[in-house]
C-alpha cells in the first residue's frame, strides 16, 4: 500500500490517470507490471482498466442500478456467467460490509456507504492493482479511518493499493510508504514505518 | 495462443453479452410508451413512401392492358375502294412486313358490329347506303417495345404511301408513353429510396444521439471500469436495429392497409377499361429484404451517433475528468 500526496495541482490524479490509460504521457514512461503503457495502443486501454480497480472521490455509481448491479459491472464486462457474478458480488459486498444493501439504490446510501460500494466494484474482479483518487474527500474522519483500514485489508490480500490523498494526518497514521509530488515531480519518497 | 477452453469461454461470454444487449435494448424501447412509437411512426412513414411507389409501379407493370391490341394499326380505306384493292394491299403487307395478324373488316361487317355495339339499330336502317369504309387491322410481330415501335414506324410509312388509304391510326404511342412514365417512376423510386433511406439513418442517428447524451454518465462509468468501445456500442446498435425493424414492419402494415383500401375503387376503375386486376403486395422475399434493409439502416444510424461520442472517450480525451 502506497500513498501519493502533494498540494492541489501537484499531479496526483494525473499519475493515476496515466496508470489507468486515461491520459498519455507527453514525456517519460509509465510502466505497470513490466508493461510500458506509454507505448501501448489505445485498444489496450479497456484491458488495462479491467486489470486495475479504480475508486473515485465522487464514487461514480450508476443511479438507476442497484448496489449489486453497480458492483457487478466489471464482471458483466468480462462476460462472466450470471451465477458467478452473483457469487462474487456478494463476496465483495460482504468484504465492505454492505451485503444487506445489495438491492438498495445508490442515492439511498450515505456518502461512506457509496464509497464502499465503489470499493466493492473496484475489488470484485480481484485486480492486481487498486487505485484510489482522494477516496476520503467527502467523508468525516471516522469514516476515512474505516476506509483506509479496508484498503489495508485489501492490500494484505496481495493487491497493490495506490492512494492519492492530501489527508496528511491520516497518511501519517497509516505509516505506509508515501510518495510526495510537487509540480509534477517526485519531491520525496518516504518509506513505510513498520 | 489461446487454449480451446479459453476460446470457448470467450465465445460464450460474447454470445451472452450480445443476447443480453439484443433483448434488453428491446425492453428499454418498449418502456418508452411515447418516444418509441413516435420515432417508429416517422421511420415507418419514411420507409412506406418509396415502398408504396415501388409496389404501385410493380402493379402497373403487371397490369394487363391488352398490349397486343394497343400496338395494332388501324387502316381506313377511302370510300369506294374495291375489295380487290383492299386484298391486294393486305397481301402486299403480308409479304413486306410479315405482321402477326391482318384482319380485314368489310363495310358490311363493320355495320353489323356497329349496330351491335351502338344500339342505333333502327336509326341505321334509315340509311340509304352503308357509309362505312373498308377497314384493316394490322398487328405487328411480337417483340420488345423498341422492335414494335420500329415495326409500326415502317408500317405507317409504307401505308401512307398508298393512295387508297385515307387514315392510318395507331394507339401504340399511348402505350409507349405509359412505358416511359413507368420508367420515370422506377427512377423516382430509386431516388426516393436513397433519400428516405438517408432519412431513416438520420432519424435513428438523431434519436440514438439523444439516447447517448442521456446515458453519458453511464457510458463514462462503463469505460472507466474497463468496457471497450464494442461493449458500449452494442446496446445502442441493437436499439438502432430494433428501430429499423419496427419501422420496416410499420411500413409493411401501412402498405397492406393502403392496398386493401385502394383495391375496391381501383378494381371498379379498371373494369371500365375492360380489365380485371388483383393488387399484388410485396411477396416474402421483398418483405425480408425490407426488414433487413430497415435493420441495417437503423444499425448504421446508431453506429454514426455512438462512434462520434466514443471518439471523445479515447485515451487523452475527457473521460473521467468530471
Amino acid at each position: 500500500m502506497v500513498f501519493l500526496t502533494g498540494h492541489s495541482g501537484a499531479g496526483k490524479s494525473t499519475v493515476l490517470r496515466l496508470i489507468m490509460m486515461l491520459e498519455r504521457a507527453s514525456r517519460g514512461q509509465v510502466i505497470v507490471d513490466g508493461q510500458n503503457l506509454s507505448e501501448a495502443p489505445d485498444r489496450l486501454a479497456p484491458l488495462v482498466r479491467q486489470r486495475t480497480g479504480m475508486i473515485f472521490q465522487d464514487h461514480k455509481l450508476l443511479r438507476d442500478k442497484t448496489v449489486a448491479d453497480n458492483v457487478a459491472l466489471p464482471l458483466v464486462i468480462a462476460g462472466l456467467r450470471y451465477a458467478d457474478i452473483r457469487k462474487r458480488v456478494r463476496a465483495a459486498l460482504d468484504k465492505v460490509g454492505l451485503l444487506d444493501k445489495e438491492g438498495a439504490w445508490p442515492l439511498t446510501l450515505s456518502g461512506g456507504e457509496q464509497q464502499r460500494v465503489g470499493i466493492a466494484r473496484a475489488i470484485v474482479a480481484m485486480p492486481p492493482l487498486l487505485l484510489a483518487d482522494e477516496p476520503t474527500g467527502n467523508l468525516d474522519p471516522n469514516l476515512s479511518r474505516e476506509l483506509f483500514a479496508l484498503f489495508e485489508e485489501v492490500s494484505e490480500q496481495g493487491t497493490t493499493v495506490l492512494i492519492a490523498s492530501h489527508d496528511l494526518d491520516l497518511i501519517r497514521k497509516m505509516r505506509k510508504r508515501v510518495l510526495v509530488l510537487s509540480s509534477g515531480r517526485l519531491a520525496d519518497d518516504i518509506p513505510a514505518l513498520d | 495462443m489461446y487454449s480451446l477452453s479459453t476460446v470457448r469461454r470467450k465465445n460464450r461470454a460474447w454470445l451472452r453479452r450480445h443476447s443480453y444487449s439484443f433483448f434488453s435494448s428491446l425492453g428499454v424501447l418498449l418502456q418508452h410508451k411515447v418516444g418509441t412509437p413516435m420515432t417508429v411512426l416517422v421511420l415507418g412513414i419514411a420507409m412506406f413512401l418509396p415502398l408504396g411507389l415501388y409496389v404501385t409501379l410493380a402493379n402497373l407493370d403487371g397490369l394487363n392492358l391488352h398490349q397486343d391490341e394497343w400496338s395494332a394499326v388501324t387502316v381506313y380505306f377511302a370510300s369506294g375502294t374495291s375489295e380487290a384493292e383492299v386484298r391486294r394491299v393486305a397481301d402486299e403487307l403480308e409479304k413486306r412486313m410479315q405482321p402477326e395478324k391482318i384482319v380485314v373488316i368489310s363495310p358490311v361487317e363493320g355495320l353489323v358490329d356497329f349496330r351491335d355495339a351502338s344500339g342505333f339499330g333502327d336509326s341505321l336502317d334509315m340509311l340509304e347506303e352503308n357509309p362505312l369504309p373498308w377497314v384493316m387491322q394490322v398487328i405487328p410481330p411480337p417483340g420488345s417495345s423498341e422492335e414494335i415501335k420500329a415495326s409500326i414506324d415502317g408500317l405507317t410509312t409504307y401505308l401512307q404511301s398508298i393512295n387508297s388509304i385515307e387514315v392510318t391510326q395507331f394507339d401504340y404511342k399511348w402505350l409507349q408513353r405509359l412505358g416511359r412514365i413507368l420508367e420515370l417512376g422506377e427512377a423516382a423510386v430509386s431516388v426516393l429510396m436513397l433519400l428516405f433511406g438517408l432519412a431513416v439513418v438520420v432519424v435513428v442517428a438523431n434519436t440514438i444521439r439523444l439516447d447517448v447524451a442521456s446515458h453519458a454518465d453511464e457510458i463514462e462509468i462503463l469505460a472507466l471500469v474497463g468496457a471497450g468501445n464494442a461493449f458500449i456500442r452494442q446496446p445502442f446498435l441493437y436499439t438502432g436495429l430494433w428501430y429499423g425493424l419496427m419501422g420496416g414492419v410499420l411500413a409493411i402494415i401501412l402498405l397492406y392497409v393502403t392496398l386493401f383500401y385502394l383495391a375496391g375503387p381501383l378494381g371498379l376503375l379498371l373494369e371500365t377499361y375492360g380489365t380485371t386486376f388483383a393488387m399484388r403486395g410485396l411477396g416474402g422475399s421483398n418483405i425480408l429484404w425490407l426488414l433487413l434493409g430497415g435493420g441495417l439502416l437503423g444499425w448504421s444510424g446508431a453506429w454514426i451517433s455512438v462512434q462520434r461520442y466514443l471518439r471523445l472517450l479515447a485515451v487523452g480525451g475527457r473521460l473521467g475528468r468530471h
